[in-house]
């Protein structure tokens, strides 16, 4: 190359840049400068799945993520376009936007000092841009609320119309006929239950009377914003409690921005997250499902959407898969599974009458949201149901790709001295019907020990591939994912097979 | 109830075994509701299907239209994957029976849903 084409090439590099230079200025006006912001957002996930979560983060957001050591949150980095796939994972519980992280915050001597610090604090921090994301995040959801009044009337018609209440009196009417436990019955009307299976059934249908609320703000913009501050604190040395931490810190917020405090109507709900020595403040995202405090006051009871997403996904369904959940309550984990891996298909099944005609009820009214939300007009989902019996299994050997189920605890569903004889049985029944060399199941329990013993001397059917400890509403339970071994199913003559199980209990 | 169920389920009354498949079936009230077609998951699916099973149910419903086999090349197929996708997932059987072949048991099939639950003394060793 000549010098005069050398540096006609240089300048012409200059040019350039300085032009992407001038462009870059002119997107950094105020309209679209929000858009290209990038934020930290933080999300509460089941304990134990943090993993899985921040693999559905990398797989649809491209975004990686830091597990915190508080357990149950993951933080990721996005910029504020991608806030409407945000809300869309289907791992995380709540969400948050990250306004500071103070790693390791020097708490002081005394209580007083303390507080006075956490006082101060609200003044110094980088409010600005989290706001800006609220603000966002805020309207979006009026979209939302939007659409939904306007689905509402249509969604309504279909439950007043719909078999729902029918069918619910004949089966009961059958059942108190034939003497059944009636623990069993009162078990599936509790209001907390009934609740839990509508947010499962999915916000439009559920939520109604939030979005009444919700809307008649919408249209007068608020002059004074209301708040609240959440504190969670965790970590042995700390000399002050949350509600003095979120009371002190809340009086400096409300000095600094002249909002208004209201503990339960409130616009920003502003989060002190303290572990040990790591503070984090954020701003709420989601509202915290007033539904999951009354079940946590019951028990937990249905499994959470994002508990059996999570189990899902550490079974990585393949397209095609053969997915079967064998005691499926009323189906959180199929419908789950028929929602996010549509190229599945989901079978539920469970030997209460009650249980199997709530999965189908909860499987006609997902169909309903999907009808809204994509207009069409009464599609089917990949998805059945069947009454059967977990120790009979009326499928074909080898059938089955993945099962996924919630194993009856001891506490809340049978007895502890049931799992003894049921536990067994329904591996040896779960091994049959799973595909030798591909297949694999995850399985859910708090009844450690004798899912432990069951499994052992299983070898060689069931290899545990993984254990992930989990939390259900204070119960300290684990997932065990189980391959299946390559070895073929051998159908004992009924006597051995009765031996078998029995000595597995010695 | 779906015929692609239907195609995995299998009489385990005592002593059955495999000649407990497949199910007669037969049907009082059938509905049809459209599914989004999946070509890549039919595709997958019809190396799983057992095709006499289906092919007598499909009969005992008297469904016009079913391919008696996987053709040539089926994987790109559009027509033939249609057609398997509608036999497989779209045809609802609400209410109906299925039969043990080999000891005559009936389960019933009441708004969609099989009723597989054998007495105590049909499970019994």
């Amino acid at each position: 190359m000549s010098d005069v084409q050398e540096a006609t090439n240089q300048l012409l590099h200059v040019n350039l840049h300085e032009n992407q230079r001038y462009i870059h200025v002119t997107e950094s006006v105020p309209r679209s400068e929000s858009e290209h912001l990038r934020v930290t957002i933080g999300a509460t996930v089941p304990t134990g799945f943090e993993q899985v979560a921040a693999d559905e983060v990398r797989e649809k957001l491209r975004s990686s993520c830091k597990i915190s050591k508080d357990r149950g949150k993951i933080y990721f980095d996005i910029s504020v376009e991608s806030l409407a796939q945000v809300h869309r994972l289907r791992s995380v519980d709540n969400l948050f936007v990250v306004v500071q992280e103070l790693k390791d915050f020097q708490f002081k001597e005394t209580k007083e000092k303390v507080l006075k610090d956490f006082e101060e604090l609200a003044g110094k921090l980088p409010w600005s841009d989290p706001l800006k994301v609220w603000k966002i995040n805020t309207s979006f959801k009026k979209k939302k609320t939007k659409r939904k009044k306007l689905n509402q009337n249509l969604s309504k018609e279909k439950i007043d119309n719909g078999g729902d209440k029918g069918d619910e009196r004949d089966v009961k009417k059958e059942l108190s006929n034939n003497a059944l436990d009636s623990h069993i019955l009162d078990y599936y009307e509790k209001p907390a239950i009934k609740e839990e299976i509508s947010t499962l059934v999915g916000d439009i249908l559920a939520s109604c009377k939030n979005e009444n609320d919700e809307s008649s703000k919408e249209d007068t913009e608020p002059e004074v914003l209301k708040f609240r501050v959440t504190c969670n604190r965790a970590g042995e040395k700390h000399c002050f409690s949350s509600n003095e931490a979120a009371r002190d810190f809340g009086g400096a917020v409300q000095d600094y921005f002249k909002w208004k405090a209201d503990m339960t109507n409130f616009d920003v709900e502003v989060l002190l997250n303290i572990h040990d020595n790591e503070v984090i403040v954020g701003i709420a995202l989601t509202e915290e499902s007033l539904h999951r405090r009354n079940i946590t006051h019951f028990g937990p009871t249905t499994l959470r959407s994002t508990l059996a997403y999570g189990m899902l996904r550490l079974c990585a369904p393949q397209p095609s898969d053969i997915i079967v959940d064998p005691m499926c309550g009323t189906g959180a984990i199929p419908i789950e599974g028929a929602t996010e891996w549509s190229n599945c298909f989901h079978i539920a099944g469970d030997n209460n009458p009650l249980a199997v005609n709530r999965a189908a009820n909860n499987i006609s009214s997902l169909l309903t949201k999907s009808q809204i939300k994509e207009g069409k007009l009464s599609w089917g989902l990949p998805i059945d149901a069947i009454q059967w019996d977990i120790c009979n299994l009326p499928l074909r050997t080898g059938s089955v790709d993945i099962i996924v189920t919630d194993m009856p605890f001891g506490k809340r569903m049978g007895s502890k001295k049931r799992n003894w004889n049921l536990y067994p049985a329904c591996l040896w029944e779960m091994s049959r019907i799973c595909k030798p060399g591909t297949g694999r199941a995850a399985l859910l329990t708090q009844d450690k020990k004798c899912f432990t013993k069951a499994l052992s001397g299983m070898e060689h059917v069931w290899r545990k591939v993984h254990t992930v400890w989990v939390n259900i509403g204070g119960l300290h339970a684990a997932v065990y994912l189980l391959n299946r071994t390559p070895q073929a199913f051998v159908h004992p003559s009924g006597q051995d097979k009765e031996e078998l199980l029995s000595a597995k209990n010695d | 109830m779906k015929l692609l169920t239907h195609n995995l389920l299998s009489s385990h009354v005592r002593g059955v075994g495999p000649r407990g498949f497949p199910l007669r079936l037969e049907a009082t009230e059938v509905r049809v509701i459209p599914v989004e077609f999946n070509p890549d998951f039919v595709a997958r699916m019809i190396p799983k299907v057992e095709w006499a099973a289906l092919l007598e149910a499909a009969d005992h419903l008297r469904l016009a239209e079913v391919p008696k086999g996987p053709t040539q090349g089926y994987e790109q197929d559009e027509t033939f994957l249609r057609k398997m996708h509608h036999v497989l997932l779209e045809v609802e059987v609400v209410e109906g029976t299925l039969q043990c072949p080999e000891s005559g048991r009936v389960f019933p099939i009441t708004r969609g849903i099989p009723n597989m639950l054998l007495n105590e003394e049909e499970t019994q060793t």
